[in-house]
């Protein structure tokens, strides 16, 4: 690797470490305790798919170049040059690990791997190496949001096929605009996926519910935040927010997307209008009784799958539970849940980055734990999620529907 | 030449390393303090009732997981007994080595030992040669660095030589007859800088026993800003931002 190369990507290093990641990146004691957290080091028995072990990576090129030991003393660290077979191993730590943070509940200091993984996918950027699949999507995210109106022009038009489709299949309904878009001062704005799947289901309980919405014609996902491009992250979800701001809406509610909703609500901080996610919202359709649920609609068995960024990092725990009480009275919890649940091992875009081999491998806790539910239906609340479960029910023929919980709800829904 | 090289252990690198110690310390903490803080919250959010509330003491909280480490005991409770041991009996060894000063009497001055009458050191020395030995077993040794070995060496050079000074008292007649008092005015002839030589305090045959301890435990003040015992600062900042 030339001198200026590794400069350049030392200082992209360098822009990350902020208090946080020096806090996580100075005090580990390699204790061992996080290396049973990850669902990838439980499925293969690897230690390279360690919490510890993806930080190392980052950890010893801090040793080299910010640390005292890794001057004088090196060997005592075991710091490391930074070379062309060293981004390999920044690689790993980038793109084995979903970021779903359940290591963080096993470290007794809560270092965070998901802040020391930002510092190894900046530098894979930088070096040219991230994984091209996630830059095209995040930048095609980046055009819709600069094409503004170009965007919009296009996404009417599919959403006039929604519409019609909509009114050809329920026809009872009508006398008001089926998927309003662009209208102002409303009480919701729905971010959806941009897509049919996750509008028409959406569409039919704010319908169902009367609520005074319009559909945003931008997509939740943040492909930006997968990459590990602030930047692009910024940009994407900026997109977002202007529109939130320019429709002057009270609420944003972000369809089933996990890291879409911690964006919104945790990390791009506080702004004149509140982020909720659809399971929220439909929770609180159902205790207000705006909708109304056929509970012999769905058979068999349902459990859930906590996404990570909507549970264990968002916060959102019961009301997903609450909206699959309402459609089954054969609710059943795998183990362990909430806090504690598996990864899927498709988050943090590996969904898209990785081989799905990789994926299917590393997910082998996964699907024994839903095996061991012997459940009919798996729901869960965000799309990566959907995607991985599906594939793991192929792969491991689980022989189980998988379903998003606004599906199921939609599903269920007894429209008057 | 032997004479002025403990003399310089046991005095002057005493307060050197101190002095080292506690301005690398410092350092270290305003070097965290002065670099920015990442905006938006790093939370795991607990299950219960408000899972969206942050805790309403947070510093609190962060603290309760700093000294609890109830992950640990939920993860890995054997480790986490050792744990507990280890830092319960450090905790006691310093207010032990705090107490060798007259002006402090936990124990009575007249006692020929210090707190704990050498359980806390043998308690120590089991714990740490537990988590030596833990590193050398799969997974923990593919994550172990050599400075996780040498530091735990160091740590239980320091205690064993310590244990040596404590049961040392009673093994023979003519064994140890150093008591708490000896020790005590040793220390307070390092409290006043009298800088005398500590041999007219800490008379018999063992007196090398105690430059070796003295002289371990100045390297480990010395080496203590630039390792990971750097944690015993940090442990709570880190939860705090686990907690919100």
């Amino acid at each position: 690797m030339e001198e200026s190369e590794k400069k350049r990507l030392l200082g992209l290093m360098a822009d990350k470490l902020n208090r946080s990641v020096k806090m996580c990146l100075d005090n580990c004691t390699r204790c061992g305790v996080c290396i049973d957290a990850c669902h990838a080091y439980a499925s293969t028995g690897d230690v390279r798919y360690t919490a510890v072990a993806r930080a190392q990576n980052i950890r010893r090129l801090f040793e080299n170049y910010h640390k005292f030991t890794g001057k004088v003393a090196p060997w005592l660290n075991e710091a490391v040059e930074l070379d062309e077979r060293w981004m390999e191993k920044v690689y790993e730590t980038a793109f084995t690990c979903t970021g779903c943070r359940r290591c963080m509940t096993y470290c007794p200091f809560g270092i965070d791997t998901q802040q020391i993984q930002a510092i190894a996918k900046a530098m894979l950027i930088g070096a040219d190496m991230d994984p091209k699949p996630l830059t095209m999507r995040a930048k095609a995210e980046i055009d819709k949001g600069e094409k503004l109106e170009a965007t919009k022009e296009k996404f009417a038009k599919e959403v006039e096929k929604i519409r019609a489709e909509m009114v050809e299949k329920w026809p009872t309904t009508g006398g008001y605009d089926l998927i309003p878009l662009d209208v102002k001062n409303v009480d919701v704005l729905f971010v959806s996926m941009a897509e049919k799947p996750s509008i028409l289901p959406a569409a039919r309980i704010l319908n169902a519910a009367r609520e005074n919405w319009t559909l945003s014609c931008f997509e939740a996902v943040n492909f930006g935040a997968f990459l590990g491009s602030q930047s692009m992250t910024e940009q994407i979800y900026q997109r977002i927010v202007s529109e939130a701001e320019q429709l002057r809406v009270k609420e944003l509610v972000i369809c089933e997307c996990g890291t879409a909703y911690r964006i919104m609500k945790h990390v791009i901080g506080k702004r004149n209008f509140d982020v909720i996610t659809f399971m929220e919202l439909i929770d609180r359709y159902i205790r207000d009784g705006r909708i109304k649920l056929d509970k012999s609609r769905i058979e068999g068995t349902i459990t859930y799958h906590d996404p990570c960024q909507i549970a264990r990092n968002g916060g959102v725990y019961e009301e997903p539970r609450n909206c699959l009480k309402a459609v089954t009275d054969n609710f059943i919890e795998m183990t362990p849940n909430r806090q504690a649940n598996w990864c899927c091992g498709g988050g943090g875009g590996l969904v898209i980055a990785a081989e799905p081999e990789f994926r299917m491998l590393t997910s082998r806790v996964k699907a024994d734990q839903i095996k061991a539910t012997s459940a009919d239906v798996v729901a869960t609340a965000c799309e990566m999620c959907f995607a991985q479960l599906k594939d793991l029910n192929d792969d491991y023929e689980l022989d189980v529907r998988v379903s998003l919980v606004s599906d199921l709800v939609a599903e269920a829904l007894v429209e008057e | 030449m032997a004479d002025k090289l403990w003399y310089f252990v046991m005095v002057p690198m005493v307060y050197l390393a101190f002095a080292w110690c506690i301005v690398w310390i410092v350092v270290k903490i305003i070097e965290i303090l002065r670099t920015p803080n990442l905006p938006g919250t790093l939370r795991i959010f607990p299950e219960g009732n408000n899972p969206q509330n942050p805790p309403s003491y947070p510093l609190a909280a962060a603290a309760w997981d700093a000294f609890t480490m109830p992950s640990v005991r939920r993860h890995n409770p054997v480790l986490w007994v050792f744990l507990c041991i280890f830092h319960v009996s450090i905790a006691l060894l310093i207010l032990a080595h705090i107490d060798l000063a007259p002006q402090v009497n936990i124990m009575p001055a007249t006692s020929e030992h210090m707190i704990g009458n050498g359980v806390v050191g043998i308690a120590v020395t089991v714990s740490i040669l537990y988590f030596l030995f833990r590193r050398f077993r799969t997974p923990v040794r593919e994550v172990s660095v050599p400075a996780d070995y040498l530091l735990l060496i160091l740590l239980l050079a320091i205690v064993m030589t310590g244990d040596i000074m404590s049961w040392g008292n009673s093994w023979a007649e003519n064994g140890f007859i150093i008591t708490k008092k000896d020790f005590g005015d040793y220390f307070n002839s390092l409290l006043r800088f009298t800088f005398s030589d500590p041999r007219q305090f800490l008379t018999g045959s063992h007196y090398a026993v105690i430059g070796a301890h003295v002289l371990l435990a100045n390297l480990f003040l010395i080496v203590l800003p630039f390792s990971k015992i750097m944690h015993a600062f940090f442990a709570a900042p880190l939860n705090k931002l686990r907690r919100g």
